[in-house]
């Protein structure tokens, strides 16, 4: 492992209902800074239990996961320290219902980076310009499009200043016609450099935004490669088997 | 003598109305003061409750918890008073807080159920986001969940609220001269069977129709913030 590695997981297990359904079964790989590292797979392979185990979302049957080097599924680390560093975006958005948009996006860095309100709402009201949403600032989510309310996920996520963000299939709720809008902020933000790891079914923004592609099946990495590999000249034949379906 | 004398004669002469407006005060007493109460406990208890399912250290307090509740809601409230005031707290001679405190625990039974039910039908992904800001489980709680499951239990502190008010009026068992207690006296003095207990009668009716107004204008207003 290099200096560069921000995530790594060794040997990650996820067990339910006393170890007969093993969502994750020894997941070893590491994401390095800077790296899009895209997880493909058949629903129920375990991809979405990886990305919430990655900030124990999905707390660790056994096996261990490293963040910037430290040891996060130690029961003496304040998980909540590292959270704060690894943003996560839903599915389902799960905006704060009861918040507006600003709210929404100033309450963590209030509380947490102990910023004062004027600091906190001038850095959320740039992130909303910039995923074209500043006229939205005091919006309830109820009145807010589904593009829209992932938008302001992922810009709830930035205002922490996050060294990595976890998508869990980010535009699998969407109506196809706001999916675009979405998969452009986060095309930005990989080209500037951001951190992420993205669980989704959308097969050609893998292929294109991706450095790392990790198809995995039956709570296992079966195949992990560039784009090109892994699209290009599957080995598995469950990834084989699995694209031809999708694509 | 016809029925205003009859009124003059049971509340005016010797000033006994007076009687009715400090029951009427004792009464109001005790329901808020217990209904503070009760809200306080109840959201102690249905916090533990929450917090205990995925946290084995918590597990005895869920257990203490589960014995009061059970306790609580498996006696009646005249009985949890008598024992209250007479095995209890023996030396009190004012029976106000004694009923306060006791209709103030037996609410709480009540509304713990009624608040984790409320806190248990928030979206599970609303925790989710607030512990992957990084906020920890009480931040969460207070900023994000208790303040979407309030409009949850609303209606149903309401309906606890209401019955709490009226439950308060066999606090007469424990030496209270509530509202009820002071119907009944005026009743016992001056012969007069029927007002008194109506007139008391119609001030319940009157109080919860006005608390009743309160409540949706309460719950009018939690929906707005939403649009």
């Amino acid at each position: 492992m290099s200096d560069n590695t921000i995530i790594r997981t060794e040997n990650l297990c996820v067990h339910y209902d006393g170890g007969r359904i093993k969502a994750l079964n020894g997941v070893s790989t590491s994401v390095e800074k800077g790296e899009v590292c895209v997880v493909i797979g058949p629903s129920g392979s375990g991809k979405s239990t990886f990305l919430r185990s990655l900030n124990l979302l999905e707390p660790a049957t056994s096996g261990k996961v490293f963040f910037e080097g430290i040891d996060i599924t130690d029961p003496k680390v304040n998980i909540n320290l590292h959270r704060q560093k690894m943003g996560m975006v839903f599915q389902q958005f799960n905006l704060f219902p009861h918040f507006n948009v600003l709210q929404n996006m100033t309450l963590a860095p209030m509380k947490l980076l102990k910023i004062s309100r004027e600091e906190a709402e001038e850095k959320a009201l740039k992130l909303l310009e910039r995923v074209g949403l500043q006229d939205r600032a005091s919006a309830f989510p109820s009145q807010l499009s589904g593009g829209q309310k992932q938008r302001v996920a992922i810009v709830r996520a930035l205002c922490m200043n996050p060294d990595v963000i976890l998508f869990d299939e980010p535009t699998s709720a969407l109506d196809p016609e706001m999916v675009g809008e979405v998969l452009d902020v986060m095309k930005q933000l990989a080209e500037e450099g951001m951190t992420m790891v993205i669980v989704t079914h959308e097969m050609g923004f893998a292929r294109e935004v991706a450095h790392t592609v990790i198809f995995m099946d039956e709570g296992v990495i079966a195949e992990k490669g560039t784009p090109e590999q892994v699209f290009g000249n599957p080995q598995n034949p469950r990834t084989q088997s699995f694209l031809r379906k999708v694509l | 003598m016809n029925w205003f004398e009859r009124l003059h004669q049971t509340f005016i002469v010797g000033e006994r109305y007076k009687t009715i407006i400090s029951g009427l005060e004792k009464t109001l007493i005790i329901t808020i003061g217990a209904l503070l109460l009760g809200v306080m406990i109840g959201s102690i208890i249905a916090v533990i409750k929450v917090f205990a399912k995925d946290n084995k250290k918590l597990k005895p307090l869920d257990i203490l918890c589960n014995i009061y509740l059970s306790v609580i809601r498996g006696t009646p409230v005249v009985v949890q008073l008598l024992i209250a005031f007479f095995i209890i707290f023996v030396w009190a001679k004012d029976g106000t807080w004694v009923a306060i405190v006791t209709f103030g625990i037996n609410s709480g039974a009540y509304v713990a159920e009624v608040i984790r039910s409320g806190i248990l039908a928030v979206d599970k992904g609303q925790m989710e986001a607030g512990r992957s800001l990084g906020l920890n489980q009480m931040q969460t709680m207070k900023s994000i969940i208790f303040p979407q499951a309030l409009k949850n239990i609303l209606p149903a502190i309401g309906n606890e609220m209401i019955a709490l008010l009226k439950e308060t009026s066999v606090a007469g068992y424990v030496a209270v001269c509530d509202l009820t207690k002071a119907g009944n006296q005026i009743k016992n003095t001056t012969y007069d069977q029927t007002n008194p207990i109506l007139l008391v009668a119609l001030i319940y009716l009157v109080i919860v129709i006005l608390m009743e107004k309160f409540l949706g204008m309460m719950e009018r207003r939690l929906r707005k913030s939403e649009r």
